[in-house]
């Protein structure tokens, strides 16, 4: 699908072909719901949101400005609402203090299971404050893309960039013997 | 530590943070979301557009409480200030000697003027919102 596919089907939607949207959906619905799922990790309200999103999309959908792709446009109005939604009715998180690296002594060794560490991560970052939480997610989201990060939180890349920077460092302060040591299974 | 490229054109240490971050399970769609969306946008569709404020009507009720307010700042400021120099007492307010037509009811019935006063203007104002009310059904 190509960019002229979504100017094209916005264009039959301000026409008055609402059924034109459904393209819309179909294209960009794992993207969004895939999305929501980073923020929340609920599935069931991942779809909630995305919903949403799509139906504030639709009704916004005349202030599309045609010099930004309207992946753009949809991600950055998605995001926001997302944000706000979150902080509405946050999800159950522990503080970031409260993280501890998992106290299996294999942990330094590497004979630590992948998704324990994993996971240990993920719920580092949910316990992170709002604003280095949010933004790492856009930025993996993004596959590392800061502009397209910065883009859809409607942010200066200069202050992503500052944002990535810091709950990284919050992170390894967290967690410095998962993030630091280098794993010997794949020395 | 080792580095790696990203995107925006520098590099970023935390390779571990990379991989753990970058590698998130994907979720797919459930198989009624499409028609549940597009339902929802129908029934967003077919609604009746918002009713716009009436400012047509509500303006010169709205430039009335304006004034109301303005003139009644303007009466306690002034009397404030012609207390400061002694004059008619209301009450223990005052009003100013140059504004005889707020002192109408006279100092002994001033309360109940007041009051009755107040509720006129309440009663008026409630005829005549159930008379655009009644006007608009």
């Amino acid at each position: 699908m190509s960019v002229s596919d979504d100017q094209a089907a916005v264009e039959r939607v301000l026409a008055g072909d609402i059924s034109a949207f459904e393209e819309i959906v179909r294209r960009w619905q794992s993207p969004l719901i895939n999305l929501a799922y980073r923020f929340c990790r609920d599935r069931g309200r991942a779809e909630e949101m995305a919903q949403e999103a799509f139906l504030r999309a639709y009704r916004a959908l005349k202030q599309w400005r045609r010099e930004a792709a309207f992946s753009t446009w949809l991600f950055a109005l998605a995001t926001n609402f997302y944000r706000s939604e979150l902080r509405r009715i946050p999800v159950r998180t522990i503080s970031i203090d409260d993280v501890r690296e998992p106290v299996d002594p294999r942990a330094t060794d590497g004979g630590l299971e992948d998704e324990d560490r994993d996971l240990a991560v993920r719920r580092a970052v949910f316990a992170l404050p709002a604003k280095y939480r949010e933004t790492l997610i856009l930025f993996y989201f993004h596959e590392m893309d800061v502009p397209a990060a910065a883009r859809s939180l409607g942010l200066p890349e200069g202050r992503v960039k500052a944002r990535l920077f810091r709950g990284r460092e919050i992170l390894r302060t967290k967690l410095p013997q998962l993030l630091a040591v280098p794993r010997l299974r794949e020395a | 530590m080792s580095e790696v490229t990203t995107r925006e054109g520098g590099t970023m240490k935390d390779p571990e943070i990379d991989r753990i971050l970058g590698a998130q399970e994907e979720v797919l769609p459930s198989s009624g979301f499409t028609s549940s969306v597009m339902e929802a946008v129908h029934r967003e569709a077919s609604a009746p557009p918002p009713i716009p404020f009436p400012w047509k009507r509500a303006l010169p009720g709205i430039v009335v409480a304006t004034f109301a307010l303005v003139l009644a700042v303007v009466v306690g400021i002034a009397a404030l200030l012609h207390a400061a120099r002694g004059g008619i007492s209301l009450n223990g307010a005052t009003v100013p000697s140059s504004m005889p037509w707020l002192n109408w009811q006279g100092t002994a019935s001033s309360t109940v003027g007041w009051t009755a006063l107040a509720l006129i203007i309440a009663l008026v104002s409630v005829k005549l919102s159930m008379r655009l009310a009644a006007g608009r059904a």
